[in-house]
């Protein structure tokens, strides 16, 4: 099986190329550049948004655990889905969900259970897409410390690299308070 | 009076004697009883004392509830699984609702609503969303699962549930997915169970809080899709209709929606779950 990726360029969506970056070595995925964000599936089946794709390529690897092992872990990692595409997307109120990310990180190395799941891939495209961080103004150790790790492994600056070095900073003047 | 005549116990003395003993026994099977019962109240989870379990017994054999909850949560550590929900009362999750009613028709549910000092005025069919109280609702370990929902003045919608292990839940959809996980296992196809996904985040983001322009939108994908399929995801009533089904009742769209919308709202409507987030909207 192989699975056809179109991202539209101008925004692309990093949560996604990063998840398709992951799973490659099970489901080869490749990604073309188009006008709008889509996966398709099957005739009747299609996705179009970031989270959507996501979901999709953690089920059809499901070796790699992006989605959690358990119940549980299956609703962190939704959790943090919405958190990614929602609180951290809204202007207003983005800052107040750094804090609460922060929190949540004080005792954990990865959001969700032991290793490497949607959250981590999701939370982090949200921060680095919006220019959220790393932001030399606010302390925010955790939140730091768990961005760095995940910022030096190999599909992260790969797809940071790749995707990210075309567009122009976001401007810092732009960004709430 | 004497009370021996040649020796002999006066009988009705010994016929009074033994009523006294009979009262006594009954008085100490009682004790028995009210001390096994205060056992029970005061540490919740210990287990159940066998002069209560046996007068109780009766009363307790209509639940037959099956227990695969250890299977999808995990080894019951002994403790009450507790589903604590903060809802805020001007946007009663009626998705929620709706997955509680299903709960209960499988599993033994401690309904409790309560209301949080943050919020005051909560209107009546609010704090009876869950149902009556429970005749059993002293003895916790009678039950398989919690359902503690409070009425609190939150931006969203937060589900706290196993704290040792989970982050705080925030979000309606989240949640739901998790209660229907409890009821039903997702589609095992990726892409149907994706499906659900996709259309639960269209519910509750462009439905529930979108524009006119986007619930129009909504209205028309859902159109073509209940065109193709009797339900949104396929040929299987799944979370993607009671999520789609709550939040076109809320948004207040029913009236107004395309033909194959309007067969599906009767098709929903007669599957009678959802009489739950129909009274919260009269």
């Amino acid at each position: 099986m192989s699975l056809n990726l179109t991202i539209n360029s101008s925004s692309p969506p990093l949560g996604a190329l990063l998840t398709a970056e992951h799973v490659k070595s099970s489901v080869p995925v490749s990604v073309e550049e188009g006008k709008d964000t889509r996966l398709l599936v099957s005739d009747s089946i299609q996705f179009n948004d970031s989270n959507s794709i996501c979901r999709y390529l953690a089920r059809v690897a499901p070796a790699l655990g992006l989605y959690g092992a358990s119940v549980m872990e299956q609703t962190e990692v939704d959790h943090w889905l919405e958190f990614s595409a929602r609180r951290l997307s809204e202007r207003p109120g983005a800052m107040a969900a750094l804090a609460a990310l922060d929190k949540a990180l004080s005792l954990r190395t990865f959001l969700v259970g032991h290793g490497l799941t949607l959250a981590d891939l999701t939370v982090w495209a949200a921060l680095k897409g919006h220019g959220l961080w790393p932001d030399p103004d606010r302390s925010l150790p955790h939140l730091d410390r768990w961005f760095s790790f995940l910022s030096s492994q190999v599909p992260f600056t790969a797809v940071g690299s790749k995707y990210l070095s075309k567009r122009a900073p976001p401007s810092r003047s732009s960004m709430d308070e | 009076m004497p009370m021996y005549q040649n020796g002999e116990v006066d009988s009705a003395v010994k016929a009074l004697e033994a009523r006294q003993d009979e009262i006594m026994r009954k008085l100490y099977e009682l004790k028995a009883a009210v001390e096994g019962l205060a056992k029970t109240v005061t540490t919740p989870d210990a287990d159940l004392d066998l002069t209560v379990s046996s007068s109780l017994s009766s009363q307790s054999s209509c639940f037959k509830g099956t227990t695969d909850l250890d299977m999808q949560l995990g080894k019951d550590i002994g403790a009450l699984r507790d589903i604590v929900i903060n809802a805020n009362p001007t946007q009663p999750p009626l998705t929620l609702l709706v997955l509680h009613s299903l709960l209960c028709q499988r599993y033994r549910v401690l309904s409790t609503v309560h209301v949080h000092s943050s919020v005051s005025g909560v209107p009546p069919q609010l704090l009876s969303c869950l149902g009556p109280r429970h005749a059993d609702s002293y003895a916790r370990h009678m039950f398989q699962l919690g359902f503690t929902l409070i009425w609190k003045d939150v931006p969203k919608l937060q589900m706290k549930f196993s704290v040792q292990n989970m982050c705080p839940i925030e979000g309606e959809a989240s949640v739901a997915r998790f209660l229907f996980k409890l009821l039903a296992p997702y589609p095992s196809d990726p892409a149907v169970a994706t499906l659900v996904d996709s259309w639960v985040d269209t519910a509750f983001f462009q439905l529930a809080e979108g524009s006119a322009k986007e619930r129009a939108a909504v209205l028309r994908a859902l159109n073509s899709a209940l065109g193709r399929t009797p339900w949104l995801s396929g040929s299987e009533f799944t979370l993607a209709d009671v999520a789609c089904y709550c939040c076109v009742l809320r948004s207040g769209s029913a009236s107004a929606a395309p033909a194959n919308v309007q067969r599906w709202i009767k098709s929903c409507e007669n599957l009678g779950h959802f009489s739950p987030a129909k009274l919260l909207l009269q």
